[in-house]
């Protein structure tokens, strides 16, 4: 127990209670009693009174219920408070994992599934530890601050410093659950950037440390070891982090990781879907797979997954040593259904594991696939043979190949020739006009494959000279086009040394030494994949990937051409939409049957984000059509799917505070809260008013005569 | 103990003799120890021979005697004059003396109300029997609310005078001091022969008692104390810091009550009346202490009774 005012209660103490015994001591009010005769009281008094200075003092129950009354007050005054060990005064960031893994029930006192969510009791254990904050005292204004940030794959401040209890209580209690993946760095960066900045009242902000980060999560954070391996993400002394775990180590769970939709190239109506799915029990799971098509079910296939694994592995711990630990590394396996069906759809599927298991949110996933369509395409080329037999080979609809003169009179004025999907453009690009007037080599609308050209900014790169010999450092491998692609063996020599203007709908998707080699240019009318180098200057022409990319990055233009077809999102992912011209009364359907209305930009664009759940999200507008855009009840529908497909969420086991200890830097410590009362000057207080109270009762007995 | 402030008086003989207590009390009547003379003829027997029915004696006759009352059957038979001799019936005094001054109006129940009860009841008692009936009050203010020595009624006899003694009663107005000792030395004076003398007070005179019941003990006066005290004299209930005043002087005491002090008065009070009851003891004095909240048929039936003041 501390106080916070001791010398003002002992400045009181030292005045009050001295000068209540001198009063009584001293009282000269009396009251006035008539009486039959004074003679036998006065007889009493003279035995009494012989050499008995504080004969009055004695045994008086008024004068002892009066002290205790002045001591229980004195006692407020001094503010006595008790508090938990997870205190130490001063600033605090209450973090808040709301992720996906979050969700899982195994978060009641029990530990076992089908009970609260972790989400649920990590919310009860911030608002315990905000009833131990220490309050402002009465006569000073010194007491615990706390901000409160939410996170899963973004961070939101729901509350900055405050010492209201109050207003922190509403901040957490408004964190709702989302099914997106969880980046602790993003949460750590807006905690840390609050929490070391001050505002002083005569300097402004200030930078100062010592806040204490109260992180309230599963430990399920995946990119924990970016922490100490960023220099601005390093944690140093003054980042003190508490961990409060909730959930248990031994939870497992069965979801879906993975979901795909492949149409043959041959045959375009064959249709499969790849599921994958884990499993994070230490036993095999049977799972009933159950495929349903616009809500039907056309299909339930069994699977058992086997169990997880336990693998050993060491880690360095605190004191240098090496402490070896048992990871459980969870197994996976595969569904896929075949069938035939040239037309599109919304494709759901379903995972039933017959005990059912903690977390919902990967139970089910969703993915919307377009019709089977064969493709147009015009290959424009002074005669690249690779990229022809390529074309050649691949099942489409009609291959136009035009010279590029011939293509230059086709578009003509900047207009996109009619009648073909995709553009195959080959170290050339159609005149367009640029902003200053002049014809510049850019993209007009539509969809384009671009080999060794660059485009014009903005929609393009900034072309900064021929650049040295490079591999690719780095590449997107989850983008539609250079899925399964490897670029392992890929030499340029020379590359294209460019550069992507900022605020450009450009971005990379393969990167070199001298910058870009392969990005996606997105406008309002137009997308293109553009490789920035010669392939005839690189190996790839040779190699399994340049085959594979030309077909991928066909067909990823071509489902999407005629505005987009179906995106496949993530929670925490934002919804970006370009709705045809004249669309108008835009909204959006949630998974959970609201909807919310969205604004159209002048451009058509809508945008719509977070998204918080997984399931199925129909944007709605009235105006024309896209391609595969579909009409429902007078207006036009999108549909746009968000799945959680994330291993890491799925695996809900939560992380023992030790392995998170391993995981991070030091100055992490495992929280525990203590409940119980905090502040005791207002017990003190009501202690005082209830001997008064008793006081006053025991005098009016005595006075009744 | 404390005074009352509107203490209810009695206006009638209904309210200080209820018909109950009235037929009650017609069967008792007051006893002395000793066979005092009166003064008138009454119905109690008297030392002397008179003028009864019931035959005392015989006597030679002397010149002078009645003649109606010779014997003349023993003067056949004996040739010698005898008178006869009876007994002679004669009247009792009942001298009833009640406090009225402040002290004694103090209390709750008031002990001046029983008092006032009781003097009417031995009044009733008296006068039923035919005896001289005396009340005296001491001290209580007169008619211009002024403190006095004493007031009193005197001489009545026969039941025809209980109004009298009642309205006597129901004006006596208490208040003011009481000077014991001088009261009790008018009494003295003024007295009318012997007979039975009923003192009501709370004797917590400043003065002392002794001189004053010293003075009536030699009178001939069969005398009994009764002492009437409240409750809240008997069992004080106060508390807090307080400035006691005499009710009747004036004079202050400034206390603390506790419990110490009031163990000490309790035994200060029990002392005061010990000493009373030896000091009536010791002059052949009847005394007892009554609480003002006994009562007023259970004093008379019970308590006096008890003592031999009543038969």
């Amino acid at each position: 127990m501390t106080l916070l005012a001791p010398l003002i209660a002992g400045i009181a103490a030292a005045i009050a209670i001295p000068a209540l015994v001198i009063l009584y001591f001293l009282k000269l009010k009396r009251r006035d009693v008539e009486v039959s005769t004074t003679l036998l009281w006065k007889k009493a008094i003279e035995d009494l009174q012989a050499n008995a200075p504080f004969q009055k003092l004695r045994n008086n129950i008024l004068l002892i219920l009066q002290l205790i009354a002045l001591c229980a007050a004195i006692f407020a005054l001094a503010q006595p408070e008790v508090k938990s060990n997870s205190l130490g005064g001063g600033r605090h960031v209450i973090v808040i994992d709301r992720s996906g893994s979050m969700s899982a029930t195994d978060g009641g006192a029990d530990s076992k599934p089908g009970g609260v969510t972790r989400l649920e009791a990590a919310k009860k254990k911030a608002l315990e530890f905000v009833h131990t904050m220490r309050e402002p005292g009465l006569l000073d204004e010194r007491g615990d601050e706390a901000m409160v940030v939410a996170f899963d794959v973004i961070a939101d401040r729901l509350a900055n410093f405050t010492s209201n209890k109050a207003e922190l209580r509403r901040a957490i209690e408004s964190i709702e659950p989302t099914d997106a993946p969880t980046s602790f760095v993003a949460a750590f960066q807006t905690a840390r950037a609050f929490a070391r900045v001050t505002l002083a009242e005569d300097k402004g902000l200030i930078t100062s440390g010592g806040a204490t980060i109260h992180l309230f999560s599963d430990g399920r954070l995946p990119d924990l070891e970016q922490l100490g391996q960023s220099k601005d993400l390093a944690i140093t002394a003054e980042d003190k982090i508490v961990f409060y775990p909730v959930g248990s180590p031994d939870t497992w769970n069965v979801g879906i990781t993975g979901m795909r939709a492949e149409r043959a190239f041959e045959e375009p109506g064959k249709l499969s879907i790849f599921v994958g799915v884990m499993n994070s029990a230490k036993e095999p799971r049977t799972v009933d797979v159950e495929l349903r098509i616009d809500s039907r079910v056309d299909a339930i296939k069994q699977v058992t997954i086997p169990a997880a694994r336990l693998t050993e592995s060491t880690t360095g711990d605190e004191a240098g040593g090496i402490r070896a630990s048992n990871k459980l590394v969870t197994s996976s396996s595969g569904v896929v259904f075949d069938m035939v069906r040239p037309q599109g759809g919304v494709f759901t599927v379903v995972v039933r594991p017959p005990e059912g298991d903690a977390l919902a949110a990967d139970n089910n996933g969703y993915l919307v696939v377009p019709p089977a369509k064969r493709l147009t395409v015009a290959l424009v080329t002074d005669g690249n043979l690779f990229l022809r037999e390529v074309l050649d080979g691949l099942p489409l609809q009609k291959l136009d190949v035009w010279s590029p003169a011939e293509a230059q009179e086709r578009f003509k004025d900047g207009a996109t020739p009619a009648g073909y999907d995709v553009f195959v453009l080959d170290g050339w690009l159609p005149k367009i006009r640029g902003a200053d007037g002049k014809e510049v080599p850019g993209l007009p609308p539509g969809r384009f494959l671009v080999f060794n050209a660059l485009s014009s900014p903005p929609l393009g790169l900034i072309d900064q000279g021929p650049g040295e010999a490079t591999t690719v450092i780095n590449y997107d491998r989850g983008h539609p086009a250079l899925r399964n692609i490897s670029f392992d063996g890929l030499t340029v020599n020379p590359s294209r040394k460019c550069s992507i203007p900022p605020r450009s709908g450009v971005r990379s998707l393969a990167e070199g030494i001298s910058g870009p080699l392969i990005v996606e240019a997105t406008d309002v009318g137009t997308r293109a994949l553009i490789v920035t180098f010669d392939t005839l200057n690189s190996n790839w022409p040779f190699d399994a990937g340049f085959v594979l990319y030309t077909a991928q990055g066909l067909t990823y233009l071509g489902s999407s051409s005629g505005e987009t077809g179906a995106l496949v999102l993530r929670p925490g992912q934002t919804v970006e939409q370009t709705l045809p011209p004249g669309a108008a009364n835009a909204r959006v359907g949630l998974p959970d049957s609201s909807r919310k209305d969205l604004l159209v930009s002048a451009e058509g664009r809508v945008v719509y984000g977070p998204l918080p759940k997984v399931g199925i999200y129909t944007i709605s507008w009235e105006g024309a059509a896209g391609g595969t855009d579909t009409l429902a009840e007078g207006r036009v529908r999108r549909i746009v799917t968000a799945n959680l497909l994330d291993p890491y969420e799925s695996e809900v086991a939560a992380v023992k505070a030790d392995d998170l200890k391993s995981l991070m830097p030091s100055n992490i410590s495992t929280g525990q809260l203590q409940a119980g009362t905090r502040r005791l000057w207002p017990w003190f207080l009501l202690l005082a008013l209830a001997f008064v109270l008793i006081e006053w009762f025991v005098y009016n007995r005595k006075v009744v005569v | 103990m404390l005074k009352t402030a509107s203490p209810t008086r009695p206006k009638s003989i209904e309210d200080l003799l209820d018909s109950q207590l009235v037929a009650r009390l017609g069967q008792l009547d007051i006893t002395a120890r000793k066979v005092l003379s009166g003064k008138l003829k009454g119905e109690r027997r008297s030392k002397r021979r008179g003028e009864s029915v019931e035959f005392a004696d015989h006597r030679p006759y002397a010149v002078g005697d009645d003649l109606r009352h010779i014997d003349w059957n023993i003067f056949g038979r004996l040739d010698r004059l005898f008178l006869k001799l009876f007994l002679e019936e004669e009247d009792l005094s009942l001298h009833v003396v009640i406090d009225a001054s402040g002290s004694g109006d103090a209390g709750t129940p008031s002990k001046f109300l029983l008092m006032q009860k009781a003097a009417a009841a031995l009044g009733y008692v008296g006068l039923a029997n035919l005896h001289r009936v005396q009340v005296t009050a001491m001290g209580g203010l007169n008619d211009k609310a002024e403190p006095q020595l004493l007031s009193m009624i005197r001489d009545l006899r026969g039941r025809r005078r209980l109004v009298d003694l009642v309205r006597y009663l129901c004006q006596v107005e208490p208040g003011g001091p009481c000077n014991f000792t001088e009261v009790c030395r008018r009494i003295n004076l003024t007295r009318r022969g012997k007979g039975v003398m009923v003192i009501m007070s709370d004797f917590f005179h400043k003065a002392g008692y002794d001189e004053g019941l010293r003075l009536l003990v030699g009178t001939g006066y069969e005398v009994f104390l009764l002492q009437i005290l409240s409750p809240q004299e008997l069992q004080p209930d106060i508390g807090g810091d307080l400035r006691l005043k005499d009710c009747e002087d004036g004079d202050t005491a400034e206390v603390t009550i506790s419990s110490a002090l009031l163990k000490k008065y309790q035994a200060n009070l029990t002392a005061y009346c010990s000493r009373l009851r030896e000091f009536a003891g010791q002059r052949g004095m009847g005394y007892q202490l009554v609480p003002s909240s006994t009562p007023v048929d259970e004093l008379l039936m019970d308590y006096l009774r008890r003592r031999g003041l009543l038969a």
